[in-house]
């Protein structure tokens, strides 16, 4: 049974649009990412599914459960672990007071020490969370979403205003989560988040669901444009070369093909029986940042069509 | 059974976060150090200077008589009203209430530890304020105990109701101090608070309108036993408010931040 089911989702404040016939499903243990601009309704659709807001239409179960039931509402909440867009911390509390009041709201929590050493501020435990870092106060804002040693865990932005090692941290602890089974849904600008974390993918673009997929195939990925790259050899000229290539930046050239093993075959044996350098060479598939802002500038791929959501 | 919660009993829970309410308070101690310390700091002071007066309207009883049961009342307005307003502004704009609504701690469980940790510091105002006319300026009263604590009980309940009814109307943080303090101070200087406001005069007749003077009023009267007089209309007026405030705060509570 999959963790979360979304179908024909849609929600409207008077005449205003948040979410219209959003579907998905997010599968248990997976990483599932919801990636959209500002305002495409990603935290909206959060929201439904953790019961805090209700929806205008459609079918929603979170672990199998109708979040808008009140009368299973804490038995959900009791399952779910919640990382807000923004930081939620009282902050004249340590560390170790505010994870140990949270702990105690669950039926089965983790051990708070464990958390403590999870979230790596064992060092800082006692400290109040005003004098902690922005970085430090994001991390314990995780750490209070896993305190209840959740089925599911929805993190919106959570790595929003993290320096890069503070990102990298939060990202190895999400690993770390997904690698126990815990389910994640994760909303979040960021193409790297999406490319290190999910399992799979969907846009949000426009209210609706505009591709899904795996990071690597959503929108025809896998199978689109590849350009190689490699910087020219001394003494060689672009016409020198055995297939077309374009002059590119720092005395680079750029062949752009769709079917880049033959190309290859034929350059690298170009390359042997001349004696040539092929300095900096790569290979590079339309990146997932391309294909994204190809879905949010048009609602489609920039291979086509938006791919249905699955 | 799935959608059946098995977890932490009800009456311990409740009470472990009315500990962390209190944790929370007593650990800025500043803000507890003023909002304690403003009510002992002003009796102090209106007591020294009003040793000699008498309140002719009010059966000639010493002003010191008239001002320690006025700010027992201020102790309970200002702990259940103005901080609790405050704290609740702070809290949602914080996104804290969000988080802890998406806790299986349950709304009610939530909501009353909050009310009963104000009334807890109003309590401690109270006794403290009581323990300074008594033992420093020889004041006296409860005249009529019941009444007297009667009074308050329902002024805790509803000075707590428009506390969380005004905190739906603040739209930020920002503006939460100046506008729930500049409202309420001014009211409980027009109301009787720092001088004697005898009825049916011109400053009575509009603050009547409002709870603050009647709660400094109940609070006098059967502190002191004034002859002829009766609390039940002030705690009428005190209950309408209550209740209006219950129904403003059902239809505009929001547990989001509104950031206006």
């Amino acid at each position: 049974m999959p963790a979360v089911i979304v179908e024909h989702l849609a929600k409207s404040y008077g005449d205003t649009v948040a979410v219209r016939e959003v579907s998905f499903e997010v599968q248990k243990g997976e990483v599932f990412a919801l990636l959209g601009p500002n305002g495409a309704g990603k935290t909206t659709c959060v929201e439904i599914l953790e019961g805090f807001r209700a929806r205008s239409r459609g079918r929603v179960e979170t672990l199998g459960v109708d979040p808008a039931d009140t009368s299973t509402q804490r038995w959900l909440r009791a399952r779910i672990g919640v990382v807000l867009q923004e930081l939620a911390i009282e902050p004249y509390y340590s560390v170790r007071q505010v994870l140990n009041r949270n702990a105690g709201y669950y039926p089965n929590p983790r051990p708070v020490e464990e958390v403590i050493d999870l979230i790596g501020l064992g060092e800082k435990a006692d400290s109040r969370i005003k004098r902690l870092s922005g970085g430090q106060q994001r991390r314990l804002d995780v750490g209070l979403g896993i305190i209840g040693n959740p089925e599911l865990m929805f993190l919106d932005e959570p790595t929003t205003g993290l320096d890069p090692s503070g990102r990298r941290e939060t990202w190895e602890l999400i690993k770390r989560l997904a690698g126990e089974g815990t389910t994640v849904l994760l909303t979040t600008h960021y193409m790297d988040e999406v490319e290190a974390l999910a399992d799979r993918v969907a846009v949000l673009f426009g209210q609706e669901i505009v591709a899904s997929g795996t990071p690597d195939s959503i929108g025809g990925r896998d199978v689109g444009a590849v350009t190689i790259r490699f910087r020219l050899p001394e003494g060689v000229s672009a016409a020198d070369l055995p297939m077309d290539a374009t002059p590119a930046d720092d005395g680079h050239v750029e062949i752009h093909t769709e079917d880049e093993v033959p190309v290859l075959h034929e350059l690298t044996g170009w390359a042997l029986a001349g004696g040539h350098p092929l300095a900096g060479l790569s290979v590079v598939r339309v990146s997932l940042e391309d294909v994204y802002l190809g879905l949010t500038r048009s609602g489609g791929g920039p291979g086509g069509d938006g791919v249905a959501a699955s | 059974m799935r959608g059946s919660f098995r977890g932490p009993s009800d009456l311990p829970l409740i009470g472990r976060q009315v500990y962390f309410e209190q944790l929370s308070f007593w650990l800025n101690p500043i803000g507890a150090a003023i909002t304690i310390g403003f009510s002992v700091v002003f009796i102090v002071i209106f007591e020294s200077t009003s040793r000699h007066s008498t309140v002719g309207y009010l059966a000639h009883i010493n002003l010191g008589q008239y001002y320690l049961p006025a700010f027992v009342a201020y102790g309970v307005m200002a702990a259940c009203f103005n901080i609790l307003a405050i704290t609740l502004v702070n809290r949602r704009e914080m996104g804290l209430l969000k988080r802890l609504r998406l806790s299986p701690l349950p709304t009610w469980m939530l909501l009353a530890a909050i009310f009963i940790n104000s009334m807890i510091i109003a309590l401690i105002q109270i006794v403290l304020v009581l323990l300074v006319g008594w033992i420093g300026y020889g004041v006296t009263g409860p005249h009529d105990a019941l009444l007297f604590v009667l009074v308050l009980i329902v002024g805790m309940l509803s000075f707590t109701a428009l506390g969380v009814a005004i905190s739906t109307l603040v739209p930020n943080a920002d503006s939460a101090g100046p506008i729930v303090s500049l409202v309420f101070f001014i009211l409980v200087a027009l109301s009787g608070l720092y001088f004697p406001v005898k009825a049916g005069s011109g400053i009575a007749t509009f603050t009547d309108f409002f709870p603050i003077r009647h709660l400094i009023v109940a609070s006098v009267d059967t502190f002191n036993g004034i002859p002829g007089t009766s609390p039940w209309n002030d705690l009428l007026v005190m209950a309408v408010w209550g209740a209006a405030s219950i129904f403003v705060s059902v239809r505009r509570w929001d547990w989001s931040p509104k950031r206006g």
